[in-house]
């Protein structure tokens, strides 16, 4: 891709590598802030219980509703890409429809969901979510399904049929042509795609708050715990979650980076 | 046999349009066309891999629609060959034995075989993206061939070869054929791969079955760069 150009760049060219380092540094700079601010608080507040349980929390709450996720989400992909199922489309818009709407009225919607009548009955009967743990997992979840759905989606839907057809000549059956065609060649899309929605669950914060609310060593997760301390004054354990943030988001996309660049065929192209 | 009765299917702006075709078991059949004439998509109909489609065709009188594409009893070999990018050679050619149950020993020998036979047993631990293009094809063709279908379906497997490995590839086809007894259909440019290869050829053109001629007598006496406007006149 690469091309050496001898000749000057025109005035088009040089607005546009303007407008590339404006973003850059914009972006960094405001990063840079946070690792500023937050290095000379981490070596003392690190350890704090209230940090250790926001990470732990966060961790565990987006590693369960990423696997849920991705439990549901793939053959909810299959099914709007290989089956002729009905209302392909507006169910497809239906269940994107999340990515274009602010977390806070997700979060709103859940919260209107479970404290109607159907939503007191089950937490009468114990299948509570508001303001617990659980909660979190499934604000998470109406979140990432969305955008884990269209990953895949689009990851399956790039893959050439004529291999699925001719796995099916050679005596697979769907399933097995799923497992041992499709699933391999749509790998490194998928589990990029897995990176980045658990990194994105582990930084939600509007649907989380909004359904769970805001409770110190209970509901807090890693963004609610910077929101708590800042309100308080509390700038260095506020720091600190959101150096880890940070370190996670940034860590996770090179991961899914590394994934998404990755051939499947697992050698050098020739031809 | 395969029969096409009163065959259409529309695939975007293009329709092939009622087309019938019969072609007997154990015949060696081709089919030529102008490029986007619609020839790769009467194969894949004659295949059944379109759902959408009018008239019917059958194996043996059994309507095809019936049959699940596993039980069919067909190899398909793609013009680019498509072999399973993640996958060794080995376990390209072995795939389909382990979808039908065959144990590790007989899938094994039964591989060994057929990569001997195509002369390809030193690619066995090969990704598909180190072979060269005539490495590929064999890869394809082994694959299909290893569950001994009854019928073989080519899309252009001569054309992106050496006019030696060509020639060879065809006597090889020859052999496989009178070895197995199986139908072979397959698509060509080329009227040499017709004069030396098939029983009976069709000419597509604009979706349309034009013409379908015996081998014998229809190509030989015929200037080759003229016969195909000759043919096109002939009309079935
Ligand atoms: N799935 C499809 N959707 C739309 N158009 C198609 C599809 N498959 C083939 N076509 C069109 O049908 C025509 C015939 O294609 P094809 O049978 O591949 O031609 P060829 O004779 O060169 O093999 C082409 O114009 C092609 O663009
Ligand atoms: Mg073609």
């Amino acid at each position: 891709m690469k091309r050496k150009t001898v000749r000057r760049r025109s005035a088009f060219e040089r607005i546009t590598v303007l407008c590339a380092l404006t973003v850059a540094l914009f972006i960094f700079t405001a990063l840079s802030f946070i690792v500023i601010r937050g290095l000379p608080y981490m070596s003392q507040v690190i350890t704090s219980p209230e940090v250790r349980f926001a990470t732990g929390l966060s961790l565990m709450t987006a590693f369960i509703s990423t696997a849920i996720c991705l439990l549901l989400g793939i053959p909810a992909a299959y099914a709007l890409t290989r089956t002729r199922m009905r209302f392909h489309r507006v169910l497809t818009v239906v269940m994107e429809l999340p990515l274009s709407i602010p977390n806070v009225m997700l979060g709103l919607s859940l919260l209107l969901m479970f404290a109607s009548m159907p939503g007191k009955f089950l937490s009468a009967h114990g299948i509570s979510f508001i303001y617990n743990v659980k909660g979190i997992v499934l604000a998470q979840l109406l979140v990432n399904m969305p955008f884990l759905i269209r990953i895949t989606r689009t990851s399956f839907m790039n893959l050439d049929p004529r291999l699925e057809t001719i796995a099916e000549t050679l005596g697979a059956g769907s399933f097995k042509t799923f497992l041992l065609i499709m699933l391999p060649m749509a790998k490194n899309g998928v589990i990029g795609g897995a990176i980045v929605a658990w990194s994105r669950a582990l930084g939600e914060f509007g649907a989380t708050l909004m359904f769970v609310g805001a409770t110190r060593m209970k509901t807090e997760t890693l963004p609610t715990s910077i929101y708590l301390n800042m309100a308080t004054g509390d700038i260095g354990p506020a720091m600190a979650c959101a150096m880890i943030i940070l370190l996670i988001s940034g860590l996770s996309l090179v991961i899914s980076g590394f994934f998404n660049s990755k051939p499947v065929n697992g050698g050098g192209e020739r031809q | 046999m395969i029969r096409m009765e009163n065959y259409s299917v529309e695939l975007g702006n293009f329709k092939l349009k009622d087309v019938n075709l019969e072609i007997p078991r154990g015949e060696i059949f081709g089919i030529m066309g102008h490029t986007g004439a619609g020839k790769s998509v009467l194969l894949e109909s004659l295949a059944g891999f379109y759902e959408n489609h009018e008239g019917c065709v059958y194996y043996d009188d059994m309507p095809l629609d019936s049959i699940p594409l596993q039980k069919r009893r067909i190899g398909f070999v793609y013009q680019d060959y498509a072999l399973f990018p993640h996958m060794k050679v080995r376990d390209n050619i072995e795939f389909g034995l382990k979808m039908n149950q065959v144990g590790k020993a007989e899938r094994r020998e039964r591989c060994e075989e057929i990569m001997e036979k195509l002369n390809i047993s030193h690619l066995r631990d090969r990704m598909p993206a180190t072979l060269s293009g005539g490495e590929r094809q064999r890869t394809a063709l082994a694959r299909a061939l290893v569950l001994r279908p009854e019928i073989l379906f080519m899309d252009e497997p001569f054309s992106a070869l050496d006019p030696w490995t060509r020639k060879k590839m065809r006597k090889l086809v020859r052999k496989i054929h009178d070895e197995l007894g199986c139908t072979v259909v397959f698509v060509t440019h080329d009227h040499e791969d017709i004069e030396m290869l098939a029983d009976r050829a069709a000419v597509v053109l604009d979706g349309r079955l034009r013409t379908i001629t015996d081998n014998s007598g229809c190509f030989g006496t015929e200037d080759r760069e003229d016969a195909s406007p000759l043919m096109m006149g002939r009309t079935l």
